[in-house]
């Protein structure tokens, strides 16, 4: 029963097979000449441990009301809200830490809703479609709110990672730390370039 | 001959002569006759000059590595000075913003499908422009992008965790048997148009990946439990903790009671399902660059039938992958899974199919301007069936095996500003030999906040085995005799796309698009015995329009809205009269518009309305569907939800021809979820 007289190779067929066979052989032989330069693992600092590191760094540089904490020794609890880019190296950071008479805790929050008392939050690049949402969900608390997307600080959030020439940079918003009340050290200013632009909330 | 894998009628494929709509849209197509060969010649003119270009940009090599870096622990007793002087590498891949990648592309988050109150995936893909979600019965649902639509819709590949859940039987979904732990799902992304260069033959249309958190994300214990008169109850219960000092894992098990779907005269049809489900995921990062993951899941459903005993479907599936980092632009993964599924509907067919795939994925950077992504995998069915009387596959054991292996490259032409996405796939199945499927896409972003892209592609649904083995009755005579020529479908697709986000509040997405089909399944009724072959050919153009706008820091609106026009003709000596009327399977028009407000008190509101067009080959009405959340944050631990979903309309119709099909009634269920 044939019910359709198709050509065995159309022509054009042949031209895309040939066109896509070469640029595999190509890509096949280029390969591994240059590959060898990126399999070697490029060994400096990474990312996340250094920014780890930041956080545990600002809980001593960054002073809160005291009403943020409930007396002279709850810890200080660094929160991160959504997808934890730290793995172990924020445990890692803050085991065994702590700043005067409080210890340094870390809690991990999947909704902003969950965000209970915490004193630096990371806000993961998985928050970020709804930034302004979670930023406004924290207005009038005490939280050092911190994050490396895209115009953190300008947007309102507190402390902005960047990365300039493969060296983590800061960015500050201060109307922003002023609402929420809190104190950052001229010892980090000084390192940080302090933003007021857009600082709308 | 009224096959459906899921034991009804199938109304929307394989229509018998006598069912057709009177109402021929032949004449229609008479008129949009096109020259075949030209449109590939156009096509090749694109993969010429898009080769040319891409040899013409190959870098030189950059060598060199660093010293290693230092560990957490020793970084905390540098000075603060000293930690701004330190070089960092990453090994987290940079993920590209979705407004400006080169393709239709929509995420669900997490808290998008806290908001809609899913309960399962498809409900997660009601609200995105360019994909149509029907219900069909109380299990059963329709979904498809950018057209072509049916119980058995063949366009769309689904993958959880990278895990193809379409099956080869009829290269579709089979959506009752797919759930996961909703609040343990990361993000659901789609991307309407043909993935075939990465994904593989049958990403013809879109891609749905639904991506699970790790179960670093998702420790402590969740319990969720709800129900109402529809959701009759459903509940879930996880626990995650840690193994040792660098892996996590998480445990689930959840249940879902489903009531019954609506006859047309409001009866209850009996197809009342539940659905209990259990499984695990662990991770292990035993150093900075490498991770392991091994997940798994099992599930054992029931679907009531009123004139019979109960479907069953079962199954489970494990899935191992290793990742290893070797820089920002570099990685390497391998995953292995086995899925095995069953199924029987009583008196008619059963199905056992166990799947094994193997696939490697590298992704390096030559020079600065060259991001290549290249894979290979192994992937084999072994699909067992037992015959009935009036259905039969022939064999009845059949295994496949299929080789591929793809390349990628994404090219900064100008760097941020242009980028060039080049690549093809090259696919080997049993039944049609070797099948590539090349693209080539190009975004241009001139400021940060507007990206103008457009990609050319090629893309196949190889055959499955209802296109070539499917016969009936079960013993000669045969008045049908499966596809024994069939080939595959293909399709040539041109996309044109705009986002843009013109303010701080307002991000906008225009997607537009011309497909081109060729070889799509006609069904041969001609002379006996009929035949499935490739007697249809076709084109479709639409667009899809979004628009999210943040109007208060605690307000969000997002609308979106689709329109397309689909039409087939038969190709010169095919007999097919059923299979064209399909471009009447899908809405013309699609609309809806969703509202989130988080008000005082961790109170939210979320309100949403969908407008979906008729279906002209099944005589379902247009209609409007208005849902309605509220939920409350009672403390950190505790949330309380009530939902309602087509809240204004007694029940409707959304898929299926009228002598049989089944309406959804108005649902409300409760929900309560706690963390610990």
């Amino acid at each position: 029963m044939p019910i359709l007289t198709r050509s065995v190779v159309h022509p054009s067929r042949r031209f895309w097979g040939r066109l896509v066979l070469a640029s595999v052989l190509t890509a096949i032989v280029l390969s591994p000449a240059t590959a060898g330069s990126e399999s070697a693992r490029a060994g400096r600092t990474h990312e996340y441990d250094l920014k780890a590191v930041f956080l545990f760094q600002f809980a001593h540089f960054v002073t809160w009301p005291a009403r943020s904490f409930r007396d002279e020794t709850t810890p200080i609890t660094i929160g991160v809200l959504g997808e934890d880019p730290f793995g172990a190296a924020l445990d890692e950071v803050v085991a065994g830490e702590s700043v005067g008479t409080r210890r340094l805790d870390v809690r991990r929050y999947q909704l902003a809703e969950q965000v209970g008392a915490c004193h630096i939050l990371f806000i993961s690049a998985s928050e970020a479609d709804h930034l302004p949402a979670v930023l406004a969900g924290l207005r009038g608390r005490n939280v050092l709110t911190v994050g490396d997307t895209k115009d953190f600080a300008t947007r309102g959030g507190i402390v902005g990672f960047g990365v300039d020439r493969n060296r983590v940079k800061l960015r500050v918003n201060l109307a922003a730390a002023d609402s929420a009340q809190l104190t950052i050290s001229s010892k980090l200013l000084r390192q940080a370039e302090v933003v007021r632009k857009g600082a709308k909330r | 001959m009224a096959l459906h894998p899921l034991g009804r009628p199938a109304n929307d494929q394989l229509e018998t002569p006598a069912m057709i709509d009177p109402k021929g849209s032949v004449s229609l197509h008479a008129t949009i006759r096109r020259v075949p060969g030209r449109r590939r010649v156009v096509f090749s003119m694109i993969a010429a000059l898009s080769f040319a270009l891409s040899f013409a940009t190959w870098p030189c090599p950059a060598a060199g590595a660093d010293p290693p870096g230092e560990t957490p622990s020793a970084l905390k007793k540098l000075s603060l000075e000293e930690l701004f002087t330190l070089e960092i590498t990453s090994v987290a891949k940079k993920s590209e913003p979705i407004s400006q990648s080169a393709a239709a592309i929509r995420v669900v988050t997490q808290d998008d499908l806290r908001r809609m109150g899913a309960l399962s995936i498809p409900e997660a893909l009601r609200f995105i422009p360019g994909v149509e979600v029907a219900r069909v019965d109380a299990r059963q649902y329709a979904i498809t992008a950018r057209g072509f639509n049916g119980t058995i819709a063949n366009k769309l590949l689904v993958l959880i965790d990278g895990r193809s859940v379409y099956t080869p039987l009829f290269s579709g979904v089979f959506w009752d048997a797919q759930d996961v732990f909703l609040d343990d799902v990361e993000q659901i992304e789609v991307i309407r148009g043909p993935g075939g260069t990465v994904w593989g033959t049958n990403a013809v249309n879109g891609v749905i990946n639904v991506i699970s958190k790790p179960a670093s994300s998702t420790q402590g214990l969740l319990l969720t439990g709800g129900g109402g008169n529809v959701e009759r109850g459903f509940g879930g219960i996880r626990y995650g903790g840690r193994l040792g000092p660098k892996g996590h894992f998480r445990v689930y098990g959840k249940y879902l009671n489903r009531g019954p779907s609506l006859r047309p005269d409001g009866d209850e049809a009996g197809d009342d399902f539940e659905v209990p489900q259990g499984g695990f995921r662990a991770d292990w990062a035993p150093s900075e660059t490498d991770a392991f993951t091994l997940q798994g899941d099992m599930y054992a459903g029931t679907g009531e039938r009123p004139s019979s005993d109960d479907d069953e479907f079962s199954g489970g599936n494990v899935l191992a992958r290793w990742t290893r980092g070797f820089s920002a632009a570099s990685d390497i993964q391998i995953s292995a899974y086995y899925d095995r599924t069953k199924r029987t509907i009583p008196n008619q067919f059963e199905e056992r199919l166990d799947t094994y795939d193997v696939g490697l994925r590298h992704r390096v950077a030559f020079g600065s301007r060259h991001d290549v992504v290249w894979g290979i995998g192994y992937r084999q069915y072994f699909d067992d069936i037992r015959n009935s009387m009036m259905i039969a596959f022939f064999p009845e054991e059949l295994l496949r095996r299929e080789y591929s292996g793809f390349v990628q490259d994404e090219i900064a032409l100008v760097p941020e500003r242009v980028r060039w996405t080049i690549g093809a796939k090259l696919e080997h199945n049993d039944y049609t030999g070797v099948e590539y499927q090349p693209s080539t896409r190009l975004a241009w972003t001139p400021t940060t906040k507007h990206t103008i892209w457009a990609a050319a592609s090629r893309a196949v649904r190889t055959p499955s085995r209802i296109d070539r083995d499917l016969h009936s009755p079960a013993s000669g005579p045969f008045l049908l005799a499966g596809g024994p020529n069939f080939e595959s479908e293909v399709l040539h697709a041109i996309e044109l796309g705009l986002k843009s986000q013109s303010s701080e509040r307002l991000t906008t997405s225009i997607s537009t698009y011309y497909n081109i089909y060729d070889d799509l399944r006609s069904f041969e009724t001609g002379a006996f015995p009929f035949l499935l072959a490739n007697g249809l050919e076709g084109d479709s153009y639409g667009a899809e329009v979004s628009a999210n706008y943040q109007a208060r820091s605690w307000w969000r609106l997002n609308s979106g809205y689709t329109i397309q026009r689909l039409e087939l003709e038969v190709e010169p000596g095919s007999s097919d009269t059923s299979q064209v009327k399909q471009e009447g399977d899908s809405p013309r028009h699609q609309w809806y518009l969703r509202s989130s407000m988080s008000l005082p008190h961790a109170f939210t509101v979320d309100i949403g309305v969908r407008a979906v067009g008729e279906l002209p080959n099944q005589r379902v009405p247009a209609y409007a569907a208005w849902d309605g959340r509220l939920g409350w944050q009672a403390s950190d631990a505790m949330e309380l939800a009530v939902v309602g979903r087509d809240l204004f309309d007694r029940q409707h119709p959304e898929f299926g021809a009228p002598s049989s099909r089944r309406e959804i009634g108005r649902s409300v269920y409760g929900k309560v979820t706690c963390r610990f």
